[in-house]
């Protein structure tokens, strides 16, 4: 045992005197490369190793560790926070895996998210790579417009063109949009419950519009202290849909109405398909340029796909393309579940104006329907208004299957991909309009 | 004077909901007005809907063919063998 211990006391002095005799020998080669580097002792070695590791920096943080703004942190922000953002992401993976909620966005959300609370790495300051992301495409919107692009190329407006009048209920659910806003602004002024100015409540009301991309798209141009709030609220609920719709859409509706069969959708001819897109965007100059980059991308990536001669092209923007953007904008939205920022009171007062605006969009939608059916003409099912939501397709599968309780005859899906798609083109006007408001 | 955010907002619920209704509105009587102009000037040919249908047997009709030509070629080369 002596001898061994000799032995390695002896091995570690003749590496040390070698390390020196080098570093002697090639110093007046490397005159300029000399560091400042002083011999330390084992024993203060291992001390400054262990003041490195997580487990002291959760526990008793550093004083000057700044946040990825290079603001200063409360402690609690520095430790037991990041531990509860840490153990929420795990929530996400519950969720997106056991549950099956939106796993393609809350997976790479819920990860971007854990890596934002590791300490001292600094992943998301603005060198680590979930910053450089959302630099690259969150800040300055790209992410959304590329998101918007493949959404396009695998959208089929063939049901709404069949139907054209079910846009309207799309057009009415966005009053979970504008109802919120009025709310939130009402409640920010005459109460002390929230304190959002007149732009950030713009912001969290778009949640409503259920379109993860527009709530970013509008988050970083009116909001961005927000936008990782807002963004996991607008994803989250999206993922809800099949859990938030279903009570509202029965409340509202008679059992009569929800048994209302509707007539089979005509043959669209391609050329219909085809000059749709122009038109929309056409309308979109016209009317609301502040809404072309949504609308202009949507429109983009669908007359790709309808045009039927670049089907590489459109392959790539459906599939390839936005599956690697999702990627990226899901670790970028990640990156702002740090714990300074997202556990803060205005994140709760987000969340909850953001069911308020999605519940308010998804009856304004059931309502619309209703109205509609008191004009004469051909009736529709009141089921299908909910899913004016652009949440595409879930909204309108929660329809079908809502009808189908009811009913097992009645296949509502392709009469629910109307108002479906015509919700993406309603919140994408929204959006602008709020946008040029601000302008 | 304070501007009253309420009425901002209701302002901005009044111009954000008519912008969305007239745009698609305007979106369902173009698309009206489009499928009547497009079924009258420009209607799908019937009876050939889709122009890969009748390709597709013919290039396996040739291909057919080109086998009982091989194999009757072969048959007779074995008989005369």
């Amino acid at each position: 045992m002596k001898l061994f211990l000799l032995s390695i006391i002896s091995v570690f002095m003749l590496m040390t005197s070698a390390h020196a005799g080098g570093h002697a020998a090639s110093e007046p080669l490397s005159v300029h490369q000399e560091e400042d580097y002083e011999a330390k002792g084992m024993g203060e070695m291992l001390g400054n190793f262990f003041a490195s590791t997580g487990i002291v920096a959760l526990m008793s943080p550093d004083e000057n560790e700044l946040s990825a703004h290079g603001e200063p942190m409360s402690d609690f922000h520095k430790g037991w926070g990041r531990i509860i953002m840490i153990l929420i992401t795990f929530l996400l993976f519950w969720l997106a895996i056991k549950k099956g909620f939106e796993p393609l966005l809350l997976l790479p959300i819920g990860f971007g998210g854990l890596l934002a609370n590791i300490p001292i790495a600094g992943i998301s300051g603005p060198d680590g790579f979930l910053g450089v992301l959302y630099e690259a495409g969150l800040a300055n919107q790209l992410f959304p417009i590329l998101i918007f692009m493949g959404v396009g190329a695998m959208t089929d407006f063939g049901p709404l063109l069949a139907n054209p009048k079910t846009a309207l209920l799309g057009g009415a659910a966005q009053f979970g949009i504008f109802g919120t806003l009025v709310g939130a602004v009402a409640l920010s002024e005459y109460t002390t419950l929230f304190d959002f100015t007149i732009k950030q409540a713009s912001a969290i009301s778009i949640i409503g519009g259920a379109d993860g991309p527009t709530s970013i798209f509008i988050a970083s141009a009116l909001a961005p202290e927000l936008l990782g709030a807002i963004a996991v609220a607008s994803y989250s609920y999206m993922a809800m849909v099949p859990i938030i719709q279903p009570p509202i859409m029965k409340a509202l509706t008679t059992d009569a109405e929800r048994k209302i069969k509707m007539v089979t959708l005509r043959q669209v001819s391609r050329l219909e398909k085809l000059v749709f897109p122009i038109m929309v965007l056409t309308l979109a100059i016209l009317v609301l340029p502040e809404a072309t980059p949504l609308i202009g991308a949507f429109m983009f990536g669908n007359f790709l796909k309808v045009s039927g001669v670049v089907d590489r092209l459109s392959d790539t923007m459906e599939n390839a393309l936005i599956n690697i953007i999702t990627i990226f904008l899901g670790l970028a939205v990640g990156s702002k579940l740090s714990a300074d920022q997202f556990l803060v009171a205005d994140t709760l007062a987000i969340l909850a104006l953001g069911i308020v605006a999605f519940s308010a969009g998804t009856a304004a939608g059931v309502i619309m329907a209703k109205i509609m059916n008191m004009f004469p003409g051909t009736k529709v099912n009141p089921l299908i208004g909910s899913a004016g939501v652009s949440a595409v397709p879930m909204a309108a599968r929660v329809s079908n299957k809502v009808g189908m309780e009811y009913d097992r005859s009645n296949i509502l899906l392709m009469h629910a991909m109307g108002p479906n798609v015509a919700g993406v083109i309603g919140s994408a006007v929204a959006a602008g309009v709020l946008l040029s408001i601000f302008s | 004077m304070e501007t009253n955010l309420v009425i901002e907002g209701l302002k901005f619920m009044i111009l954000g909901m008519g912008t969305v209704l007239v745009f698609l509105v305007v979106l369902i009587a173009l698309m009206n007005l489009q499928q009547k102009i497009i079924e009258r000037f420009f209607p799908e040919p019937k009876g050939a809907p889709a122009p890969s249908t009748p390709t597709a047997p013919t290039g396996q009709q040739k291909d057919n063919k080109k086998t009982v030509a091989a194999i009757s070629a072969a048959i007779m080369h074995h008989n005369k063998v």
